[in-house]
């Protein structure tokens, strides 16, 4: 933890809730997340005899994350602050400021919604994960929130500023070039099975004329999850208005599943068919699904090109970063396989 | 590179220390001895991604010369499958000025330019020539990749 750093953020919250006595409780840094710094605390003050404890995240851009210029803590705030007074389960936006004086950085600070946000990756989670599938509640939690995020009227929202893709083929066609865009930042070496992905998504673009606002990491890790519910639904970091068979194609991949047939270790196939085309009114279009899991690998290989060329260049010293450039091959394999070979 | 030894142990007569198994050693230690004596999250997860990081590395080291061998081999074989392929046949320009650039230099960056260049001229090409062009060019693709995950797994 950047020790040096809490006296200032005790300052600043402080300041902002007219409480000079205010205390921070609980302070924890989360190692999970790449893009940016994160911090958990309470801030605990005196009102007269009435005692408050707000708990609060902070956001800190450490100015070399992944994806930063795609994606600013301020479109972030903006985003829950349109999301806000919407039906969909997202922490209550504070105070965003771009003035690197205060913290060095711009950083936003949000609600801390209580919950709990396992990693689907490690043996505890897979666990909880499971467990919860045999309750039922969860996962049918997790299906309705989806249904809800894509039936939110987003232009109700103000959510418009995100940029609507053209009815056709716009959507497929930008976000190829967004991660091509990155791939090129990314200076990495040419990789052929990249550009044969490339060359095959822009040739079978699918065209569609519905808009929703899609998530973009809608999965367990990205959801936090509170008595057996989802209480919100976090990194709004690769989000954008689009085709929500986007999302649907992320719940349906193999890469959110560790050894089990549930999707996103949680839901039953089936049994998110059904309930999502029953909250939705959308058919699942499983061919389109393919085609966009096809579009997550070439997002997933612009991640890790760009990831390991910040430590590669020295623009960043997180070790896990170093090891995304041995993630490379493996989605390169997953890319070949997608296109047959 | 692969099998070098490190210091001067080899000319001294003791155990040869190769860079590859170096490189294991250490990631072994960081693993068993530095990472669980880490109590910060932070530190530790550092610590053990280090460990991922090196005993990948070393494996890609132990295996470099016989993948460099390997992808020269077949590199070579597909630019003369597809010099074969293209003489007297009918081949827009662009494809064929990326097959000769490709039969020249035979690395990645000229065959990124050759697939881009037989998808921006594969209704010129035809679709039987460009499925079997493209064809060629992917089960070298497929066996390069095959190679890679040996050490990135």
């Amino acid at each position: 933890m950047n020790d040096a750093l809490m006296p200032r953020i005790r300052d600043y919250v402080a300041d902002r809730l007219s409480a000079r006595d205010l205390m921070l409780e609980r302070v924890e840094r989360i190692a999970v997340g790449w893009s940016h710094e994160t911090w958990l605390f309470d801030a605990v003050w005196r009102d007269g005899s009435a005692q408050h404890r707000l708990g609060l995240c902070l956001r800190r851009d450490p100015g070399n994350a992944l994806l930063r210029h795609l994606s600013t803590l301020e479109t972030q705030f903006k985003v829950l602050q349109c999301l806000e007074l919407t039906e969909l389960p997202t922490p209550k936006p504070y105070w965003f400021e771009s003035d690197a004086a205060i913290l060095d950085a711009p950083f936003l600070v949000m609600e801390k919604v209580a919950g709990v946000c396992p990693s689907p990756w490690g043996r505890e989670g897979r666990a909880f994960y499971a467990a919860a599938a045999q309750r039922g509640t969860l996962p049918n939690s997790f299906t309705r929130t989806l249904a809800t995020l894509h039936n939110l009227d987003w232009r109700a929202a103000g959510l418009d500023f995100l940029g609507a893709p053209m009815p056709g083929k716009a959507f497929a066609q930008r976000e190829i070039a967004k991660w091509r865009e990155l791939i090129a930042a990314s200076d990495h070496p040419p990789e052929p099975i990249l550009t044969d992905l490339v060359g095959w998504l822009e040739a079978n673009a699918p065209t569609t004329d519905r808009v929703c606002l899609v998530h973009g990491a809608y999965r367990t890790g990205n959801l936090l999850i509170d008595d057996d519910r989802i209480s919100a639904v976090l990194d709004w970091e690769l989000q954008v208005l689009g085709d929500p068979m986007y999302d649907v194609a992320y719940v349906l991949s193999d890469l959110n599943r560790e050894g089990t047939p549930l999707l996103s270790n949680l839901v039953e196939r089936d049994a998110f068919f059904r309930d999502y085309e029953a909250a939705t009114g959308f058919t699942i279009d499983e061919n389109v699904c393919r085609y966009y899991n096809a579009l997550y690998a070439m997002r997933s290989a612009a991640f890790w090109m760009s990831a390991s060329g910040l430590y590669t260049s020295g623009r960043s010293n997180d070790i896990r970063l170093a090891r995304t450039a041995y993630s490379l091959p493996d989605v390169l394999d997953r890319a070949a396989k997608e296109l047959g070979y | 590179m692969a099998g070098a030894p490190v210091g001067g142990a080899a000319t001294r007569g003791a155990a040869v220390v190769n860079a590859a198994e170096l490189l294991q050693r250490i990631a072994k230690t960081l693993r068993d001895d530095v990472g669980p004596a880490v109590d910060d999250e932070y530190p530790k997860t550092q610590a053990f991604m280090a460990a991922v990081v090196l005993q990948k590395l070393g494996r890609e080291l132990a295996l470099a010369d016989a993948h460099r061998t390997a992808d020269a081999a077949e590199l070579r074989a597909l630019a003369d499958d597809l010099t074969k392929a293209r003489v007297g046949a009918d081949v827009p320009r662009s494809i064929g000025d990326a097959i000769e650039r490709f039969g020249a230099v035979r690395d990645s960056a000229s065959l990124c330019d050759l697939i881009d260049a037989l998808y921006a001229g594969r209704e010129d090409l035809g679709e039987s020539r460009f499925d079997a062009w493209l064809g060629r060019i992917r089960s070298t693709l497929r066996a390069q990749i095959d190679r890679r995950l040996e050490f990135a797994k």
